[in-house]
Formats: C-alpha cells, structure tokens, sequence
C-alpha cells in the first residue's frame, strides 16, 4: 500500500469528526499482498462480529464430519452461563430474527441456524449452534486456524458474564485474519463457498458495502453493542483479487452516525486500495 | 406382526451388530442406588418419517412426535430407516392421551424428549427416555412451559395421573416438564423371550 499515511490520515480524521473514542482498523490486499494496520492489536468487545469465528467452527465441525449442514438441532432458548452456569434466557424482542423463537421445542437445520446466525444476526442461532459444537471446539478451531486475535470465551448475550467482565473479544488484525482463513484454504472448498455464500448474504448494509460502488460486493458481518460498532469482511471487486477489512469503533454518537463512521472508513479505505476513479 | 401399532415387532437381540451397538437391547444398567435394570429388548420397527407420521400410537399422538431427535441422536438412528422404537412406546403414549384429558389442551413433546437411543449424547444411564417411558412437555395448549408457575401448574396434573407417574420437580431455568412411568419394558406376546 504506497498511501498508507494518507490512508491513516483520513481514517483519523473521519474518526475525529465523529467523536470517536477509538478505532482499529486492519486490511490486507490480497492484489498486492499488502497490509495496512491501525491500533489493529487495540482489543475490543466482539459484539456480533464473534458469530463470525461460530461459523468458521461449524464449517470446520462439517469438514471434520462431526455434522451436517441438513443435521436437525432442537431449538431451545435454555443457555448456561459462562460464569457460573446458571441458566439464562434470550430476549426474542431484542434479536436479530425473532421468527427463530417460534421453533422452540422443535428442531431447525443446522445450515439454516448458521444462515440465521450471520445474515440476520441471530442471537438464538449462534447460542444454539456454538452450545452444539461447543466453546471449547471453537476456540481450537481458531488456535488451530492461527486466529489470535479474537478471543471467543462465550455465548452472546449473556448477562452474568457481560456484568463479570467476561466477554467475547476481539482486534481488528483477528478479525482480518479470520477472514482471510475463510477464504484461504483452512476449510474444504466446498464449506468455503458456503460460508462465503452466508455472508454476502448479509442483510445489514449499512456500513462496510454502504458507500462502496455497485459493482463491489461484500461478505461481511457487523457487530453492535452499547458503544461497540463494527464491520468486517471480505470485499470482492471485477478485475482484482479481493481485500480482508476489519473496522472496529467505540462511538458515543447513535446508530445511525456511528455507522455512517465505518462507512466513511471503508470507503477510504477502498479508495486507497482500488483507486478513487470508481463512481 | 404385532397389532399394537401396526408395525413390526421384533428382537432387538436379533438386529445387526451396528444396530445392537446403538440400541444395547437388553443390556444391563447399574443405576446409582445399586438397583439394576435391563434396557429394552424388543423393539418395533419403524420403516420411514412418513410412517411415523401416519401412525397413531394415541388418539391424539403420532409416533413421528415421541420420535423426534436431533444430531445428538446416533447417525443410525437419525438418518437411516428403519427406525427402532421400545414397544412401552404405547404406554407412554397412553399416559400422554390421559394426561392431555386431565389438561384440556394439546400436548407438545420436544426434541429428544420422547425415545432416545441410549447412543443419545443427551443421555445418562438411568435416563428413562432410553426406555421410550418418558416425555419432555415443552407446551401445553397455548401455554410454553417455561417457568415455575406453568411448569408446577402442569405437573400437578401429571401427579394425578396415578403414582407409577414420576414428575421432577421443578428446577430454575427449566424450559420443560418431563414426566415418565420408570422402568417399563413390553414384550408383544408373539415374540420369544428366551434369548437367541
């Protein structure tokens, strides 16, 4: 990357616009084989963006043969929590896909959960699935896939944890090299195109791929909670190999500013990397 | 044939050994007090889902509804047919048509809360789901049995049933009502007792 002081430049500028009490920000081009890091090593609360190592698991689970995409998993809103094992419940109100609670006591198929967990952020889904393949599971899946950099230690949602200061965690550079194992060859071709499948299918647009031009296109995951706004994925643009980005924000400002933050920075970003010349 | 349900009745001794591996009809159980008991030995044989489906095994329970599993259930009881189910499957289910009399409303059975292999990851060894004798009640009517009041409500219900009907009390956290009538194994009177 040759403008990479003009690249932290405008990214420290639009964070200081927006009052923003800090940011990391990590990219690789995999056009270039360039890298770009900003307070990339700063950890943060991993909000939603976590669900992102529970389907590298899942697929990884798949690979190992130890489930099926078709596999049937009881829907139960029943959870244990990380500090003491108590248990705890989801709020259907406050999730991301709240059809999801209407299969309680049934069974949905694992595909489907991993699809809920990531496209429309599904609390229940991602609860449901990590407690099938375990914390544990995935946070070797991650050892094992060299993922340092996200710190996966529970459940969402987990109050008596999140009041412990036990939480999921996460730098922007373990966000970046989670997505570039997605893509590289950690998982069989096959879990690969799924799981990158999922996330551009990605509901909410409203920060990575918001001010992007239209012929870019974006398999990402973002993540919000209390001050915490995130996006991280991969960004596929004609003609070039794709970039990894992780932008992570804590931002006083409300949901609709703080995201229009990392749009700001995602939209630098590509320009530094692909060029300004795009519409 | 045996003319309970309409299926095949048969030996679990005589099964393959893949299926003798899952199912361990007749195999010995050391229960915590001391107490042995034996799984269950004869089975009947479920050819497909939509079997299972189709067949009543109370006047308001299918069978496909005290045989839904999840993944945690062995692949060969999961995905492949036939399924295997212990004949008390029709006990319980008799007690399940009573106790949706005693309540007035439909009765909803969970996931892997009615028959689970004893290959079931969900299982302990004196789990009486192993013997097809017990029910996890997720909902009653309109009712989600998701908390004490619900839970106490529904399994004074259950209490009156009759005494062989065991409800466990109620714990926090608890998202369902399991009840079951212990130990219970049927023999469909045309199969053979004595061992192969």
């Amino acid at each position: 990357m040759t403008n990479a002081d003009q690249l932290r430049h405008a990214i420290e500028q639009i964070a200081a616009e927006a009052d923003t009490a800090a940011v990391g920000v990590a990219v690789r081009d995999y056009e270039h084989g360039s890298e770009f890091q900003l307070h990339a090593e700063r950890r943060f609360h991993a909000a939603s963006t976590i669900k992102v190592a529970v389907l590298l698991a899942v697929f990884r689970a798949l690979d190992e043969h130890r489930l099926q995409l078709d596999d049937p998993l009881h829907v139960r809103n029943r959870f244990l929590s990380a500090v003491d094992q108590t248990p705890y419940r989801l709020d259907a109100d406050s999730d991301g896909y709240a059809p999801l609670y209407k299969l309680v006591g049934r069974t949905a198929k694992i595909g489907d959960l991993a699809d809920c967990m990531i496209t429309s952020s599904s609390n229940l889904a991602t609860n449901l699935l990590l407690d099938f393949v375990t914390v544990e599971y995935a946070r070797e899946v991650l050892r094992h896939a060299g993922v340092s950099g996200v710190d996966l230690r529970r459940g969402v949602d987990d109050q008596k944890a999140f009041r412990a200061g036990l939480n999921n965690e996460t730098t922007a550079q373990g966000l970046c090299d989670l997505f570039g194992v997605l893509r590289g060859d950690f998982l069989s071709k096959t879990s690969r195109e799924a799981a990158i499948a999922i996330l551009l299918r990605q509901r909410f647009d409203s920060m990575l791929p918001a001010h992007l031009p239209s012929h870019a296109t974006v398999a990402h995951k973002t993540g919000e909670i209390s001050i915490a706004c995130h996006d991280a994925g991969i960004v596929y643009v004609p003609e070039r190999q794709p970039y990894v980005v992780a932008i992570l924000t804590e931002v006083k400002a409300d949901g609709a500013q703080r995201r229009e933050t990392v749009a700001k920075i995602s939209r630098a970003i590509f320009d530094a990397i692909v060029g300004t010349s795009a519409p | 044939m045996s003319d309970a349900p309409g299926l095949r009745a048969i030996d679990g001794l005589q099964l393959d050994d893949e299926h003798r591996a899952v199912l361990k009809p007749g195999a010995e159980v050391p229960f915590a007090d001391g107490v042995v008991h034996s799984l269950p030995r004869f089975f009947y044989e479920v050819p497909s889902w939509q079997a299972a489906h189709e067949i009543e095994v109370a006047a308001h329970f299918k069978l496909s509804e005290l045989l839904m599993v999840d993944c945690r259930e062995a692949p060969l009881q999961l995905r492949q047919f036939p399924h295997h189910v212990p004949c008390a499957i029709v006990l319980l289910a008799r007690y399940l048509e009573l106790f949706r009399i005693k309540a007035g409303a439909p009765v909803f059975v969970a996931a892997n809360g009615g028959y689970r292999s004893p290959s079931h990851r969900l299982n302990h060894r004196e789990s009486m789901h192993q013997w097809a004798t017990a029910a996890n009640i997720y909902r009653v009517g309109d009712t989600y049995l998701d908390d004490e009041a619900a839970i106490q409500k529904y399994a004074r219900i259950a209490n009156s049933i009759g005494d062989e009907v065991f409800v466990r009390p109620y714990a926090q956290g608890d998202d369902h009502l399991h009840m079951d009538i212990g130990v219970v194994t049927l023999t469909p009177r045309e199969l053979n007792e004595v061992k192969p």
